[in-house]
């Protein structure tokens, strides 16, 4: 009898194992670089928890279209006005339910928001809310306002980036996320993988993909192995050397920015003939395609092209090295001590090639007569020289690199440049003036105002040595269909994924 | 043997404790760990909150006592970055480790006192100078070339096996074999120098003066002389392993217990750093005293 | 008995006679020359060839080796900058064997002393040395590195200073055991009955008998060192460009592996030949400064079991 119920049963399992095994498959493997340690929605805005929660697990009020050109798309909120000086009003979708089954209003929302600012965790989302006092107010179930001061011309935008949670979550880390999404965290078996399954109540369209592991390999080789042998579909970051193959490798523009951070608080970088030399001595068209991936672009702004008010005007800095010498030379006759040693610091591991770009730059730097010295240290090294209060015994050169994928220049030019930024190389009122005033912009004024910044700070101030957007790689298998965007980087959405 | 494995729990106890407070005052002169958490461009009411949170803005000798006190009741604090308990975390990594070491260093040891034992019994033959040249290649060979090399050869090209990961049996061979490489060949060279001093020594000679030509008698007698030596650098061997093989756990993405302690140090996450010593220095204790153990065994004037 | 005594160095001819023995064993002396020859890079290669070994050229980038179109210096190929890698070799045999030379020796020396120590006072002493031995063992060697060098300067003396530190327990424990296994031993007893002095026991009968395996950890140790200096580098710890070790270059060939093998193969080549000929020469030195073993190689070498 036994025998006989095992038999049928694995013919059973045989006979509706096989069919699925010949239809299709439409689970998905992601192989990423880095483990996660959280899966917290209001963690997302990290780049390795956003691949797995935003918008698959946990959605937002609004959404950046990064495919188009549609600008700020409805998500969970479908239209949002001004009401007032400074109040914005959101009317969020209906029927939405969360994965426990309970349904999404204006109360998840607030609570959300609350939840994010909150001094009990350390969620890094709110760190785009300092310095605007915002008030959200419940005005219905479906719409709510939230009052801003100064008035916040892009809470919209802002709210791309709110990851919306029922309103029972505790203030604390949670270990099962629950969102609105089209996946739910299924299985979490750390140090190995994280598997999503599909929901089946979900508001919209349904994916395509029905489950998603994700699993973690720091080796670039070994993920782009793992795509080739089959083992993984897709794999958001591979090394450019590795990607030889054009039927799996795409190259995209991964909204990261080089540079070198100038401390200008100490001799001679205080001198503008000196910053224009650094800029003229280096021959940035010899990296690309050497060193650098093709593909990758010269950068004349902190922030990538596609960035609100990126101005086209600005010309990068020619190679020149006789007129640096030149400079120099100026410089030297003034009294500008343009010969003691200056620290060029690097990150290990920052980019692909860090520190062969790091080394060609500094035997550029060295031609035109800078007594340079490279020091490549760890990132915990690296922060005390990238943010203040800086290391001033020498002048001293921060090569980094900044990620801007949200569209508007206002997430990087406070800290970056205003004379209160953590990580600004000087002082100087007209910049604090424009970035304040564009900060309250809307609309062309605000592009206007952005455009002006970016060539003030590349011509008049030469404010740093603005280096490469760069680009990444990902492989993709042949029986996926899945194209990366500048947005990979920070978010990849199961549901843009269909299979051949 | 009781008052001796008392005693040695006692003094272990005591290198333990100043080990733990080595780490914890000398991590802590490395850097803000709010730097490295939170975001470059968080503001600095957010590390202070970060700090205050974490009990990190209190005089060190505050934290080191909090620490101390949650130590005597077995908690080991929370992890910085993952939030959840630092023992749970380490010991979810260890496992992993401890498999791995224990299948490599049963390969590993049997394998090499056979060849080693082989080869110091036909000194200078083809197969000493195989042996010891093979060893000595793999011993200075980059790990982290062989895994690559391994995996473009075994799995890419030929598909024999999977690349990474852990699931089946496949799985634990590449990674394996490359944490075999090292110790095969310092383990072998060992064997082979301590069994030619003592196929030389006074008791070998003795027992062939008397007539014992049976070699299986005198193969005995020898390795049992020259086990000492060889048991310790075992012992050496599996405590390198049992802390954890960083690059063969990076590239095959094993959850062991060595990227955990990288990326903990790294990252300043104090309290892993700290749980993880402790149960790694606890399993090496008790390895220890197996060695000791084996000691007594193997040479009774030893034995106290 | 087996006491090598030092007397018979000091005769007339004894170097030739141990140039004899030398090309009585043709590893042993192709060994010799090779690490004659590293040697000689490192006094001189930083001199003579620096300015080749720095200078880039973006178009002989990850250059092929084997082709003489470059000249000579890029037999060996270019590196990620178009460096020739042959004169980079050479130049990095400088630092690389100083830091490999410097820490094993140091943490030889210590190891070894303490051992002694341990294994011949008295019990509380010994215990004492042994439990620091644990406390080093335990101590994660990257947080050491991470601790020293945040602190200090990332210089060479200090990278040694920590590579020293976390060979030491290797020796100590190696030197204990044997110690504890010597000084049972018959003759030892008997120069102890004999009234001879700790100090003349431990030099004369003791070292000589575990010298042979601490030396052959050594050699051995010699490569876990440089590669373990490859793998602080590799995390932004420890000797970092423009300086450059054969580690260091392991290192930053490791993300051409799939591509340009040449630039991790030949520096990791280089520490292989060197490991192998250290090793090599150590195991003929154990046998030409064994009297009762000499023979074999006055005799030419004949093999005899």
């Amino acid at each position: 009898m036994k025998h006989t119920t095992a038999l049928a049963g694995l013919l059973l399992a045989s006979t509706t194992l096989s069919p699925a095994m010949a239809q299709e498959n439409t689970d998905v493997t992601v192989v990423l670089a880095e483990e996660v340690d959280l899966v917290e929605p209001c963690m997302a805005t990290r780049s390795n928890i956003g691949r797995i929660v935003l918008q698959n697990i946990s959605e937002t009020l609004t959404e950046l279209d990064v495919r188009g050109d549609k600008g700020l798309m409805p998500r969970l909120a479908e239209s949002w006005e001004m009401t007032g000086e400074g109040t914005w009003r959101f009317h969020l979708r209906e029927g939405v339910t969360f994965s426990d089954g309970t349904a999404f209003d204006a109360e998840d929302v607030k609570h959300s928001f609350e939840r994010a600012g909150s001094d009990q965790i350390t969620c890094e989302i709110s760190r785009y809310y300092e310095g605007i006092e915002i008030t959200p107010t419940v005005v219905d179930a479906q719409t709510i306002d939230f009052a801003t001061e100064p008035a916040q011309p892009i809470l919209p935008l802002l709210m791309s980036l709110l990851t919306i949670v029922p309103s029972e979550t505790p203030i604390e880390f949670t270990r099962d996320p629950i969102g609105t999404g089209p996946f739910i965290l299924s299985e979490w078996n750390p140090g190995q993988d994280i598997k999503l399954t599909r929901r089946d109540d979900y508001w919209g369209e349904a994916p395509e993909v029905s489950g998603a592991t994700y699993l973690f390999r720091s080796d670039a080789a070994v993920r782009a192995a793992m795509v080739q042998t089959g083992e993984a579909d897709i794999a958001p970051s591979i090394s450019a050397t590795d990607a030889t193959d054009p039927a799996l490798d795409f190259a995209y523009p991964n909204s990261e920015t080089t540079y070198l951070r100038i401390d200008q608080n100490v001799a001679p970088l205080g001198d503008k003939r000196v910053r224009e030399a650094l800029n003229l001595a280096l021959d940035r068209e010899a990296f690309i395609g050497t060193i650098l991936a093709e593909g990758t672009q010269i950068a004349t702004a902190i922030t990538p092209p596609t960035t609100l008010g990126w101005n086209p005007d600005v010309k990068a800095w020619p190679y020149d090295p006789e007129k640096a010498r030149d400079l120099l030379a100026e410089a030297a006759a003034d009294g500008v001590p343009v010969d003691t040693t200056i620290s060029l610091i690097g990150r290990t591991g920052n980019f692909p090639g860090a520190t062969e770009v790091f080394e060609a730059i500094q035997a550029m730097l060295s031609d035109v007569g800078f007594n340079v010295e490279l020091q490549m240290v760890e990132v915990a090294e690296h922060e005390q020289y990238y943010s203040k209060p800086y290391v001033e015994d020498r002048p001293i050169l921060v090569g980094a690199q900044h990620d801007n994928s949200r569209g508007d220049p206002v997430f990087s030019m406070y800290f970056k440049y205003h004379s209160d930024g953590r990580q600004a190389g000087f002082s100087d009122p007209k910049v604090d003036e424009l970035i304040e005033a564009a900060t309250a912009a809307t609309g062309d004024e605000r592009s206007a105002l952005w455009s002006e910044l970016f060539a003030y700070l590349h011509d008049e101030v030469v404010a740093d040595v603005l280096l490469f957007h760069m680009v990444g790689h990902a492989r993709v298998s042949e029986r996926v269909d899945f194209t990366p965007t500048i947005a990979t980087n920070s978010s990849l959405q199961l549901s843009e994924i269909g299979f051949k | 043997m009781s008052s001796m494995l008392g005693k040695r729990a006692v003094s272990s106890f005591i290198s333990l404790m100043v080990l733990i407070v080595l780490v914890f005052f000398l991590s802590r002169l490395t850097g803000d760990p709010a730097a490295l958490y939170l975001p470059v461009d968080a503001s600095e009411a957010m590390r202070d909150n970060f700090r205050e949170i974490h009990g990190l803005n209190d005089p060190v000798l505050v934290q080191f006592t909090h620490y101390i006190t949650d130590l005597v009741c077995f908690d080991f604090g929370d992890s910085l970055r993952k939030a959840r308990p630092a023992l749970e975390v380490v010991l979810d990594s260890f496992t992993w480790t401890l498999q791995l070491a224990l299948i490599t260093m049963a390969l590993v040891s049997a394998a090499a006192i056979a060849l080693g034992s082989l080869a110091a019994f036909h000194v200078g033959s083809w197969l000493d100078r195989l042996a010891s040249g093979l060893s000595l290649i793999g011993a200075s060979a980059p790990d982290f070339w062989i895994a690559i090399v391994g995996i473009v050869l075994f799995s890419v090209t030929l598909g024999w096996l999977p690349t990474s990961g852990t699931g089946t049996v496949w799985h634990w061979v590449l990674p394996i074999a490359v944490l075999f490489i090292r110790p095969f060949g310092l383990i072998l060279q060992v064997v082979r120098g301590s069994m030619i001093t003592a196929l030389g020594s006074a008791y070998v000679k003795t027992a062939r003066a008397k007539g014992v030509r049976n070699r299986p008698v005198i193969f005995v007698h020898t390795l049992r002389n020259a086990m000492l030596p060889v048991i310790t650098v075992i012992g050496d061997q599996a405590a390198a392993l049992l802390n954890g093989a960083v690059v063969v756990e990076t590239i095959f993405g094993f959850p062991g217990v060595g990227k955990l302690m990288i990326d903990s140090i790294l990252q300043r996450d104090f309290n892993v750093i700290l749980a993880a010593i402790m149960v790694t220095a606890l399993a090496i204790f008790l390895m220890n005293l197996l060695i000791d153990i084996a000691y007594a065994l193997l040479d009774p004037r030893i034995r106290t | 008995m087996a006491t090598p005594t030092t007397d018979d160095t000091k005769a007339p001819g004894a170097l030739r006679r141990y140039a004899r023995m030398l090309w009585a064993d043709k590893l042993a002396c192709a060994a010799a020359l090779f690490l004659l020859m590293m040697l000689l890079f490192a006094v001189f290669g930083p001199t003579l060839l620096d300015g080749a070994a720095s200078k880039q050229n973006l178009r002989a980038r990850n250059a092929a080796p084997f082709t003489l179109e470059r000249g000579f210096l890029y037999l060996l190929g270019g590196d990620a900058l178009g460096r020739p890698l042959l004169a980079r070799i050479i130049v990095a045999a400088q630092n690389t064997l100083v830091i490999a030379a410097g820490a094993v020796a140091a943490s030889m020396a210590v190891g070894a002393t303490l051992g002694l120590i341990a294994g011949y006072a008295g019990r509380t002493t010994g215990e004492v040395i042994m439990r620091l031995a644990d406390v080093i063992m335990s101590f994660p060697s990257l947080l050491l590195a991470v601790i020293v060098l945040y602190m200090l300067e990332p210089s060479i003396g200090n990278l040694v200073l920590v590579l020293a530190i976390t060979r030491i327990p290797i020796y100590l424990r190696t030197t204990r055991a044997e110690v504890l296994e010597v000084r049972e031993r018959m003759f030892v007893q008997a120069a102890q009955v004999m009234g001879a002095s700790t100090l003349r026991i431990i030099f004369r009968h003791i070292l000589p008998v575990i010298l042979p395996t601490l030396l052959t950890i050594a050699t051995l140790d010699f490569a876990f060192v440089m590669l373990a200096e490859s793998a602080l580098s590799f995390l932004g710890i420890g000797i970092q460009p423009p300086e450059i070790t054969w580690g260091l270059m392991v290192s930053q060939g490791r993300q051409y592996l799939t591509s340009a093998w040449w630039l991790a193969f030949w520096p990791g080549l280089a520490i292989i030949l060197t490991t192998m000929s250290l090793n090599l020469l150590s195991s003929w030195m154990r046998i030409a400064l064994n009297p009762t073993q000499r023979w074999r190689l006055e005799l030419g070498g004949k093999r005899n079991d």
